[in-house]
């Protein structure tokens, strides 16, 4: 019964805070969201009487990398969310009870929590040969989502997996994966990268709870929270970019002073990502850090964006080496080669041309000769005839 | 006697000077763009700091090519204006081979100027039809280069132009592809350019209308037996 | 005769299906069935081999680096290029740093509720439970109010009636064997474990930018050291990797193995349970001399078969009559028939779904059921892992080795035998953890001594621009991931990619039977396991988490 769950106070009691804390807790929250102070008594309340939010977490098409993130979580730790922020229900890679015992779980958390409980989701969803290319339990990923999708209060789908498709959705898909949004129709808030950061996987299902909102999304349904700029905006690095000092070769001198990346491939000016921020692993370091470009993990698309080594990127038909400059090059030479051949046409028309105007040229004036000529006449026969007048 | 054939040329004015203010104003930007971007895609060592303190030359490169990005921006929203209020030879229509007369001008241009399988045709006072298609189709591919450019540009500006094009993004899937056509359609240009700096040498060489020194004086010449239509 | 059907298995990576028979209280027969795949091998076709390794990686995030590791490799392999020794000692500080990770991560979180009794916990003694753990360990975290909060903790969240992970567990089942007291300290260490295991993972952060699945790179590594210079790996840094390296040995000895200890000493029963193979194939890693020189490695390359520890065959991943992949049980088909086996540098991935159409009850066993492949060397199923490592480590008599497996078979007073078994290979992945948590330290301290030597360089440079390489090129990577023998091949064409392949741990122990019937690990391993309740399949999963199963891996 949900009056005799304990709610977010009751748990931190049983773990030794004082209400002191807890209150102290609460105005952190508060302040950390912006809100006006009154908003404290709003806060407090919500986390004094609620049972934890029960949550179901699929798993479709995925490597479980975004769980394996998850776990990294430095702050909250992942023990505090999982056993006293919310009920995590359903997890294939945590849960205790295999089997229908495990289904049933998830059945009785969606039953007793309709329209409630929040909806997570692992991993893309193939839609090939009826979804034969993810099962479980005999039954497709495509039916468990759309079962589970619909009494969800909210949905995230984590990592570029659920919210792109990722690496199986790679050409040419050959499973058809397809992102969970494409397949159900309520809101999803998408938290791509591949993985996502643990500290905004947290974030986001922490906003969700403790400010009673869906975080704001940009236009393609990722929380601006964290995905609003690029990689390269915040990149410690930029001023190597701006000042036009590139690593030239791995482990180079530049390398060793860590000038940008941009000429190795970086693709942190094309990738809304918060890693240049928010750091990984409790705010250690992130790729280009540690020296590697960043490969656009959180782009949808992005490993069909590659080579990861090259500036830009190929265009798909052509071969790896095919990019915008060999396909330009190309076309700048076949136009120069037709314009020689242009050219060396028309020295030859040319002289037909010249032939061509000097005759009419010699005709021309033959005609002004006679008109001439014909209006001399005249003008001596108008002349004669004036005169008679 | 040369005298004599001066007497068969027209003298006629056709490019009003802001036709021939946005031509200029036109090629300027795009040699700044064509380089800039260039060195944006493909930045050489140019100069060569220990510190990035001491230098800002790639900021600058790109600052170039953001104002110069800017001034083709507003040069092409006016010559779109003065297609519609400039003289007949600049108005927008011209561009487009809608009429039969126009269409069939088209083919003549490409038979004789192109395939050089016809000799002589009546030419046109403004651009023929061919010409004129070019560039509306290059006036197709600024506007493309312009929304790929500013839609880029909106993620490093809030301001208002870059943001009419954010949605070219999602459409073309990604930055990381805007960024990919925004460069492949730079080569659009470089080759349009080579082949219509030709061509302009070419009509000039083989008609002798001053086609060249048009685009600085607004005349060209003509011979009244070789001018099409008589208004 | 029933026929128990556990789908989904929970607590591993992927979609694991296990259909077994019982008759008599024990499993007769058993299927282990892959239920989702991706197409790796497919969508790695035509690309860049120098990008393969961020593909394969994604292949799994539990075991993430291993893939990238095999693949650089085989590119490496393929055009011809040794990489630096600081990248090989990079290499194999990472290496060892996702053991020493997936292999706590495994034991407490997704094994450990197999032997643990959540619920007993709440009736423990923490005073007890606290003598206990003096008496096992020199860990400080062990008060009798350690413990009682930890109790705490847990009554109020099973009170709350919102039971999360933990709904419809097996609790109270006969075959938990643990005293309440030690299933309390396995609750305290499950919490402990979960907050440790974010830590030993910065050493990926700092050398390959984040965990999972950091970055790697084809001829070397992409981080670059620098002592004058905080934008490269620095001695901050450097210092940073010594702490968690210390911290994780710390954990590991004071913790893990402790806690392994204690709780298989109740459950010696399970070392004569789930032996299943008698044959064990390592293709051995960790090279404290190159790549190319095997028999530098820490873990020796080598199979065993029939258990005859006394010989150790050798083991050729180029010869195309070793390894071969079989797909008569799988959903796949060959151009050359589905009876015949393929080298990976022939092998083929082509679709072809014969199973029953979902929703189904049952799987069609007698016919194709399941994605894996089914790869066999010399025709023989093996079983690969850290059991697979220790014993062949051991019949080759690495001084190391022998020294961790004699002392754990002395501890708890069993013989050699008892490593057959699903005990043993739980003991196994923990002895290795020993093994390679020590090795970080040496792989750690070389590093330090080649960079005071003057030696900075972690990459090789002439075979980078694809221009360099032969037109035509093919090569293999081997390595042992956690769960097991792990390679790639590849077949470079016009410096693209014209056939990627992966062979993984995981394909080898979970696969179908052959096209001989024979079954491979999971299948033969389950053959006689009691079962005391058919409705309830705590003994199956006991024995099928012995082997940590990572199926997206064996899939992929
Ligand atoms: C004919 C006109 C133009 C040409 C030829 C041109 C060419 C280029 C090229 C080649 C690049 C490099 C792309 C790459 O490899 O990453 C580039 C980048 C860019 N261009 Fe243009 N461009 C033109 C017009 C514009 C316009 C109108 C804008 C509008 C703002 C614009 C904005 C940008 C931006 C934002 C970038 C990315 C710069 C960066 O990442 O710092 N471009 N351009
Ligand atoms: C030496 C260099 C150039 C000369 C002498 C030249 C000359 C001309 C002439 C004579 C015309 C009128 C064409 C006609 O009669 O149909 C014209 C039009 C045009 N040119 Fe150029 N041009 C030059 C370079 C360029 C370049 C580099 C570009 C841009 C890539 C360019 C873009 C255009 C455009 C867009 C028009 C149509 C103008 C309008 O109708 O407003 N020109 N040019
Ligand atoms: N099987 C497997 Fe892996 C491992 N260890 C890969 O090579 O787990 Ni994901
Ligand atoms: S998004 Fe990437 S990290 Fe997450 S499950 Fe998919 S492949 Fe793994
Ligand atoms: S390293 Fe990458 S993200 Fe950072 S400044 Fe350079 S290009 Fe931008
Ligand atoms: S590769 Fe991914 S992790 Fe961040 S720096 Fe780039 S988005
Ligand atoms: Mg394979």
């Amino acid at each position: 019964m949900n009056n005799e769950v304990p709610s977010i106070w009751q748990s931190m009691k049983a773990k030794g805070y004082s209400r002191r804390e807890f209150l102290f807790f609460c105005g952190v929250a508060v302040a950390a969201a912006g809100l006006k102070s009154s908003g404290l008594a709003q806060v407090v309340d919500a986390f004094e009487k609620k049972p934890r939010p029960p949550v179901v977490w699929l798993h479709f098409q995925e490597c479980t990398c975004c769980s394996e993130s998850f776990i990294r979580s430095s702050h909250p730790i992942v023990s505090d969310i999982i056993f006293d922020t919310l009920s995590l229900d359903y997890t294939e890679t945590l849960q205790a009870a295999s089997g229908f015992q495990a289904e049933k779980a998830r059945d009785d958390a969606m039953k007793n929590n309709m329209g409630k409980y929040i909806l997570l989701v692992e991993g893309s969803v193939p839609t090939g040969e009826n979804g034969v290319y993810c099962m479980i339990g005999g039954k497709t990923s495509e039916q468990i989502l759309k079962e589970a999708a619909e009494g969800a209060a909210a949905i995230v789908a984590w990592g570029s997996c659920a919210s792109n498709g990722c690496i199986q959705a790679a050409r040419p898909n050959p499973t058809n994966a397809t992102p969970i949004h494409k397949l159900i129709d309520k809101p999803v808030i998408k938290v791509p990268g591949c993985p996502p950061i643990a500290e905004v996987m947290t974030a986001i299902v922490t906003h969700v709870l403790l400010f009673e909102q869906i975080p704001e999304l940009d236009s393609q349904g990722r929380p601006k929270e964290f995905y609003s700029r690029r990689v390269h905006d915040t990149c410690y690095r930029r001023p190597f970019y701006d000042a036009g000092l590139f690593v030239e070769s791995w482990d180079d001198d530049a390398a060793r002073q860590g000038y940008c990346l941009y000429k190795m491939g970086c693709k942190g000016p094309n990738t809304y990502n918060a890693c240049s921020v928010t750091k990984w692993n409790s705010n250690l370091s992130y790729p280009i850090q540690a020296g590697h470009g960043c490969i656009g993990c959180s782009e949808a698309g992005f490993w069909d964006a590659g080579p990861f080594y090259q500036h830009l990127g190929s265009f798909p038909g052509f071969g790896i080496e095919s990019t915008a400059d060999t396909i330009g090059t190309t076309a700048a030479a076949v136009a120069a080669g037709g314009v020689a051949v242009h050219a060396a046409a028309s020295v030859i028309r040319k002289r037909k041309l010249v032939l061509e105007q000097r005759a009419e040229a010699a005709a021309s004036e033959a005609l002004y000769e006679e008109r001439e000529a014909a209006a001399a006449g005249k003008k001596a026969e108008e002349e004669e005839g004036g005169e008679e007048q | 006697m040369a005298t004599t054939r001066v007497a068969t040329y027209q003298k006629m004015y056709v490019w009003e000077l802001p036709v021939r203010l946005f031509h200029w104003v036109n090629v300027l930007c795009m040699i700044a763009l064509i380089a800039t971007g260039l060195l944006i895609g493909s930045p050489q060592k140019i100069f060569d700091a220990a510190e990035p303190s001491q230098q800002y030359w790639f900021g600058t490169v790109r600052f170039t090519h953001f104002a110069a990005a800017y001034i083709f921006f507003f040069n092409y929203l006016f010559r779109i204006y003065w297609g519609i209020v400039g003289n007949k030879y600049a108005r927008l229509k011209e561009f487009i081979p809608y009429t039969r007369e126009k269409l069939a001008d088209f083919w003549t241009v490409l038979k004789v100027d192109i395939l050089q399988i016809q000799v002589r045709r009546d030419l046109a006072e403004g651009h023929n039809a061919l010409a004129g298609f070019t560039y509306f189709i290059a006036f197709v591919i600024f506007l493309f280069q312009v929304a790929t450019g500013f839609a880029l540009y909106s993620s490093m500006s809030g301001s208002f132009i870059p943001r009419l094009f954010v949605w070219m993004v999602p459409l073309l899937g990604g930055d990381a592809w805007v960024r990919q056509w925004h460069h492949l359609s730079m080569w659009f240009f470089i080759v349009f350019a080579l082949v219509h700096i030709y061509l302009v040498f070419y009509h000039d060489w083989v008609e002798g209308t001053a086609s060249t020194s048009s685009m600085i004086s607004g005349w060209k010449f003509r011979k009244p037996n070789e001018i099409k239509r008589d208004d | 005769m029933t026929r128990v059907v556990v789908d989904p298995i929970t607590r591993i990576e992927g979609h694991l299906r296990i259909e077994a028979t019982i008759e008599g209280g024990k499993i007769t027969d058993a299927y282990s069935s892959g239920t989702m795949v991706r197409g790796f091998e497919k969508i790695l076709k035509g690309r860049d081999p120098r990008d393969a390794w961020a593909f394969t990686e994604r292949a799994c995030g539990v075991c993430t680096t291993v893939h990238a590791l095999a693949s650089v490799r085989a590119v490496e392999d393929a055009i011809g290029v040794s990489v630096p020794r600081n990248a090989e000692l990079v290499r194999n500080i990472m290496f060892c740093t996702q053991y020493v990770h997936d292999h706590v991560v495994h034991f407490y979180h997704l094994h450990a509720l197999d032997w643990v009794d959540v619920v007993s916990a709440l009736s423990a003694d923490p005073v007890e439970t606290s003598n206990i753990a003096k008496s096992i360990s020199n860990w400080p975290k062990s008060s009798p109010k350690y413990f009682a909060d930890i109790q705490t903790r847990l009554k109020t969240f099973v009170e709350s009636g919102q039971l999360g992970i933990f709904a419809n567990g097996y609790w109270g089942h006969p075959a938990y064997k643990l005293p309440k007291e030690v299933n309390l300290l396995g609750v305290a260490h499950y919490l402990e474990a979960l907050e440790w295991q974010k830590e030993i993972v910065k050493i990926h952060t700092i050398f390959g930018g984040k965990n999972p699945h950091p970055n790697y790179l084809v001829g070397g590594i992409p981080c670059s050291f620098n002592l004058e210079d905080v934008n490269a790996i620095n001695t901050e840094k450097l210092n940073l990797v010594a702490k968690l390296i210390k911290d994780a040995q710390t954990f590991v000895e004071q913790v893990y193995i402790p806690d392994l200890m204690a709780i298989a000493g109740f459950y010696k029963d399970w070392a004569a349970i789930g032996g299943g193979l008698k044959n064990y194939l390592v293709y051995g890693d960790l090279p404290t001399k190159g790549y190319g020189f095997p028999d530098s490695y820490k873990f020796p390359r080598g199979a065993i078969l029939n258990r005859d520890l006394s010989k150790v065959y050798d083991v050729n991943g180029k010869d195309e009559n070793e390894i071969k992949e079989y797909i008569s049980h799988s959903w796949y088909k060959y151009s050359v028939g589905d009876k015949t086996g393929l080298h990976p540098w022939k092998g083929e991935t082509e679709f072809n779904f014969t199973g029953p159409q979902p929703p189904f009850e049952q799987l069609q066993v007698e016919n194709k059921y399941s994605w894996l492949k089914t790869p066999r060397w010399k025709d023989n199923p093996m079983e690969v892992g850290p059991l697979a490592r220790l014993l062949v480590g051991y019949a080759k008599g690495s001084e190391e080795i022998k020294e961790v497996v004699d002392g754990a078979l002395k501890t708890l007073d069993v013989p050699v035998e008892a490593l057959f078994s699903t005990l043993g290979r739980t003991a196994a992945r923990g002895l290795e953890t020993r093994l390679t948590a020590r090795w970080l330290k040496e792989f750690y301290d070389e590093l330090i001594l080649n960079l005071k030597g003057g030696d900075f360089s972690t990459f090789t440079r002439e075979k980078w621009e694809p221009e360099t390489w032969p037109t035509e090129c093919q090569g293999v990577g081997l390595s042992e991931a956690p769960r097991g023998a792990l390679a790639h091949w590849i077949r470079i064409k016009d410096r693209k990619i014209e056939n990627y392949q992966l062979v993984v741990p995981s394909t080898w122990n979970a696969s179908p039977r052959d096209a001989a019937g024979k079954r491979s690990a999971y299948e033969e391993s389950l053959l006689e396991t009691p079962v005391a309740n058919d409705e309830q399949p705590l003994e199956i999963i006991r024995t099928i988490h012995s082997f940590d199963p990572c199926l997206a891996c064996a899939v992929h």
